[in-house]
């Protein structure tokens, strides 16, 4: 409850924001927010922030942990990788710097050896306290090895790092690819170049975990609540833990994963090591409350200092108060949502049918639906900007005025399609008729369904819409035969574009569990494994240009997958992507610097700074 | 009485049973996809999945799954006794943590339970002996109000009043006995006041009605008849009768309640068992439903249990039949 005195400050600070953006002007735009500029930042204070659940897919291990909010905390607060981010937004947030390394490492010139040096004087927090080592994080790769780990994201590392494989005991001699000649160096051999291997090993997975600590836990998300600090803060109530053996080992006091998670400065921590975090606050408390509206208002009345992506009737108020709107940060999440089309399945087997799908489509509407511009930016194609470098900014291969749909370009396209017999750009065969299409039963599904419906129909296409909770466990199903599904969406794992089109357009899919929704690239031998009729015309492969892309670095390597973005959008046309996501957040009056952390996609803990008022 | 005890407490075993069977069918066989591929990560692949089903224990047939389940129960698991099994969101033992929010809940039961007969069986008296007044009229206005009003409307609607516009109430949230008696207190209070509302509003209306009906018996107007006091009618004679009905629905309420006051565990940020249950249903968290579903189940036939037995003491004819 805030004191009568910390209500003068905060009205003081109120009036204050109110002149700076009388002098400094804010965004006209709710999708263009400035960031304040409060100049030089104040150490101190303890960030709170309040959500309805952790959702942590792995009880917050690092091994396993798969979860951008618990990686904006591990990589911000608790964990130092090899290399990492510099936690800022935009482009620079994607930039890779050295973290536990001195620098960048020495690569040999066939791209299959990385040599890291690590710096000096980088030890454990409480209570292992000591320096950490090569084989520190060697032995995190170890545990990702681990089957009984079930290390999520394994398949960065397996076949990509010579015999790591995971299941498979490395035997007293370690991994094959990890040597560690010494304390302070650590040399990974890889079994083919891999243009990301930066950004893998950027990961939290990777960063070191101290075996005597975490030997004690062999179920996969245990260490979680033993989690060892190596960054600036770590669990309150680390330096009570009593590591002299498994049995006395008691669960961290900072941690309870049905409350909070509390954390609080890392004694151990050498600021001098750390460029890229500044570290300004005390701590920060996550806490659950499963009160949306009241955790929202708390937000607003300055009791806590952060709400993700508030509901639509407080983020309208963000938007519309003047001085709320100071408060309101909006960033490019890497994620784009799209509409799925099945390649295997009519009408949608046709790529004019396809094309006419994209040209056809109200965007505009779509955008309406997900509540206007600050959910996010209409997408005219596959891969987030950021993570191509803008160089795809301007490229639009279904373009219509507002992006509302271009009704005679789509009938044009209709007609060179199979399904349209008489040529009048509708589609006239049965097959058209009552399309199944599985969305989700919540919004914004639910108020997006209208807009799709009535722009499919304009070119012959009515659909048989099915809203149900779980829509992923359908459309994951390749023997479902799902022809077209709203629900679907994809945010980036790394800044790369790998890990959207890795996963997405790869076609040795799963027959359940798969993410390659559209069947791209299809073969005789896959549909007959998941059960399924192969259609007459051959489905387009892009295997090829996913494994060129790979191999590449750098510029090249960009370049290589804007071209498959353009080659998927135009060629294959398995989607019609309409937005490219926002993450937004509010914030309370004591949070005088906002950063966002675009590796995480969520807060940069390690550079927000808070008044002192957030001390009492 | 001692063999109507045990034939009760072997019924409640079978409801019990009966109770775990159809939340694990519920919940393990008829949801179309995979509890395992919720924790597998985003992009499961079919060995983590695997993987993700051998810790869990869901690679096993499902009737094996069941028994291991019931076992553990009775005979304890690795956390001990009584065997829980292990969270799949917080990955941890249930048992301390229901344990822990059982407590919780039974701080709220109790003292909205003492809030709800006091006003509920206070307000029916007033108002039948004061039958047809504006007392009366108003009691049971308040009892409509009481009756209709959602609990989450009602909780937002004093959020609102007491704590954001009057500034009497410290908010949401919990603070244990143990840490700060007065603020455990300051935080109850309106979720007390509001989760009796309804219990209360439905009690006045049954002993109104309960009294109102003894007292139009031929006994009463003869103990009147023998020249007994108006207070010494209706204390001894009216509100004994009238108010053994409420026995069993209290019983019934209150071990209701104890398995989880979810909304209003929801609205005030409480953390008990029904907000345990509402995020292990969203997390599809199974052991944790299965354990709040078995000890909810337990109140019930529990408390059913206690109830007939008071009532047989209560009422002799009970006790005959």
């Amino acid at each position: 409850m805030p004191s009568k005195k910390n209500l003068w400050v905060v009205a003081l600070l109120l009036v204050l924001s109110l002149v700076a953006a009388a002098c400094g002007g804010t965004g006209d735009d709710a999708g263009q927010v400035d960031t304040p500029d409060t100049g030089e930042v104040t150490k101190g204070g303890v960030a709170t922030w309040e959500s309805e659940e952790f959702a942590f897919t792995n009880g917050f291990d690092p091994t396993g942990e798969y979860l951008g909010e618990a990686w904006a905390v591990m990589t911000n607060m608790l964990l130092r990788t090899l290399v990492s981010y510099p936690h800022v937004a935009g482009a620079p947030g994607n930039e890779i710097v050295p973290d536990l390394a001195e620098d960048l490492p020495e690569v040999s010139e066939d791209g299959l050896t990385y040599t890291f040096k690590l710096k000096e004087g980088i030890k454990f927090g409480p209570p292992v306290s000591r320096e950490i080592t090569s084989k520190d994080i060697e032995y995190a790769f170890r545990r990702i090895a681990t089957e009984s780990q079930v290390a999520q994201y394994a398949n960065y590392y397996e076949g990509t790092i010579k015999g790591l494989e995971v299941g498979k005991d490395p035997g007293p001699g370690g991994i094959e690819g990890i040597e560690t000649p010494d304390d302070k160096t650590i040399v990974f051999t890889l079994t083919k170049p891999t243009g990301d291997f930066l950004n893998r090993v950027a990961m939290p997975a990777t960063a070191p975990i101290p075996e005597e600590v975490a030997k004690c836990f062999t179920k996969a998300g245990e260490y979680g609540r033993y989690l060892i600090s190596s960054a600036g803060y770590m669990f309150e109530g680390s330096e009570d833990l009593d590591i002299s053996s498994c049995d006395t080992m008691k669960p961290i006091s900072g941690f309870n994963p049905t409350k909070s998670q509390v954390f609080v400065r890392n004694p151990d921590y050498d600021q001098a090591t750390d460029e890229y975090r500044q570290n300004n606050i005390d701590g920060m408390e996550h806490r659950l409350n499963t009160n949306t509206n009241d955790f929202e208002q708390k937000v607003i009345a300055g009791d806590v200092d952060f709400v993700y992506t508030p509901t639509p009737a407080t983020l309208r108020k963000f938007v519309q108060d003047p001085e709320l709107k100071q408060r309101l940060y909006i960033n490019p999440g890497d994620r784009t949502w799209y509409i799925t089309m099945n390649l295997a399945e009519p009408p949608f087997d046709d790529i004019h049918v396809r094309k006419a799908a994209n040209l056809i489509m109200d965007k505009e509407g779509l955008q309406r639906a997900w509540g206007g511009p600050t959910q996010g930016e209409i997408a005219t194609h596959i891969i987030p900007d950021a993570m191509l470098n803008e160089a795809l900014a301007e490229y639009d291969p279904y373009p219509s005025e507002n992006h509302a749909g271009d009704e005679a370009a789509a009938k044009e396209e209709m007609k060179q399609s199979k399904y349209d017999t008489d040529g009048d750009g509708v589609c006239d065969d049965p097959v058209c008729e009552d399309v199944l299409q599985i969305g989700s039963n919540t919004p914004p599904n639910t108020d997006m369904l209208p807009v799709v419906e009535s722009s499919l129909e304009k070119i012959g296409i009515t659909l048989d819409s099915r809203e149900v909770t779980d829509a992923y466990t359908p459309i994951q199903t390749v023997a479902k035969e799902v022809p077209i599904s709203i629900r679907p969406g994809w945010g980036k794992d790394y800044p790369d574009a790998f890990t959207f089109v890795g996963f997405l357009f790869d076609s040795d899919f799963p027959c359940t569990g798969n993410y390659n929704y559209s069947l791209v690239g299809l073969t005789e031998e896959k549909a007959k494994e998941c059960g399924i009729d192969m259609p007459d015309e051959p489905i387009p492969s892009v295997d090829k240009d996913i494994a060129t892309c790979v191999d590449l670095t750098g510029e090249e390597r960009l370049n290589c997958w804007a071209e498959l973005d353009k080659k998927l959008m135009e060629e294959v046309v398995p989607w019609i992507p309409y937005l490219d996501a926002q993450v937004v957040f509010g914030t309370s009056p004591r949070v005088t610097k906002f950063e966002f952390d675009q590796f995480a996609g969520h807060v940069a803990w390690s550079n927000i700074a808070l008044t002192e008022v957030a001390n009492e | 009485m001692g063999r109507y005890i045990a034939r009760r407490l072997l019924y409640l075993m079978m409801v019990v049973l009966i109770i775990t069977l159809a939340t694990f069918l519920i919940f393990y066989v008829m949801p179309p996809g995979d509890p395992a591929v919720a924790f597998a990560g985003k992009t499961p692949t079919p060995e983590v999945i695997e993987q993700v089903k051998i810790q869990f224990g869901l690679d096993k047939p499902i009737h094996v799954q069941y028994l291991t389940f019931v076992r553990n129960i009775f005979l304890g698991d690795e956390y001990g006794w009584p065997g829980l099994g292990f969270s799949f969101d917080t990955r941890s033992p249930v048992k301390e943590e229901l344990f822990t929010r059982a407590a919780v809940t039974m701080q709220l039961g109790f003292g909205a339970a003492v809030l709800w007969l006091l006003v509920g069986i206070s307000v029916g008296i007033v108002s039948a002996l004061r039958r047809r007044t504006m007392v009366d009229r108003a009691a049971m206005g308040f009892a409509l109000f009481g009756v209709s009003a959602p609990v989450f409307a009602v909780g937002l609607f004093a959020l609102f009043v007491f704590w954001q516009q009057l500034d009497w109430s410290p908010g949401t949230g919990y603070v244990p006995i143990r840490e700060d008696p007065g603020e455990w207190l300051a935080h109850m209070i309106l979720p007390w006041a509001v989760l009796a509302l309804q219990y209360a509003a439905f009690y006045a209306r049954m002993v109104r009605g309960n009294l109102l009906e003894t007292l139009g018996e031929d006994y009463i107007r003869t103990a009147r008849a023998k020249g007994l006091s108006e207070r010494k009618v209706i204390g001894k004679h009216g509100l004994r009768s009238s108010l053994t009905p409420v026995v069993t629905i209290f019983g019934l309420d209150f071990s209701l309640l104890l398995g989880g006051a979810v909304l209003t565990e929801s609205v005030f940020n409480i953390p008990g068992l029904g907000q345990l249950v509402i995020s292990a249903v969203n997390r599809s968290d199974i052991p944790v439903v299965l354990a709040v579903t078995v000890v909810a189940a337990l109140f019930v036939t529990f408390m059913s249990l206690v109830v007939d037995v008071i009532y047989g003491f209560l009422d002799p004819r009970v006790r005959l039949s």
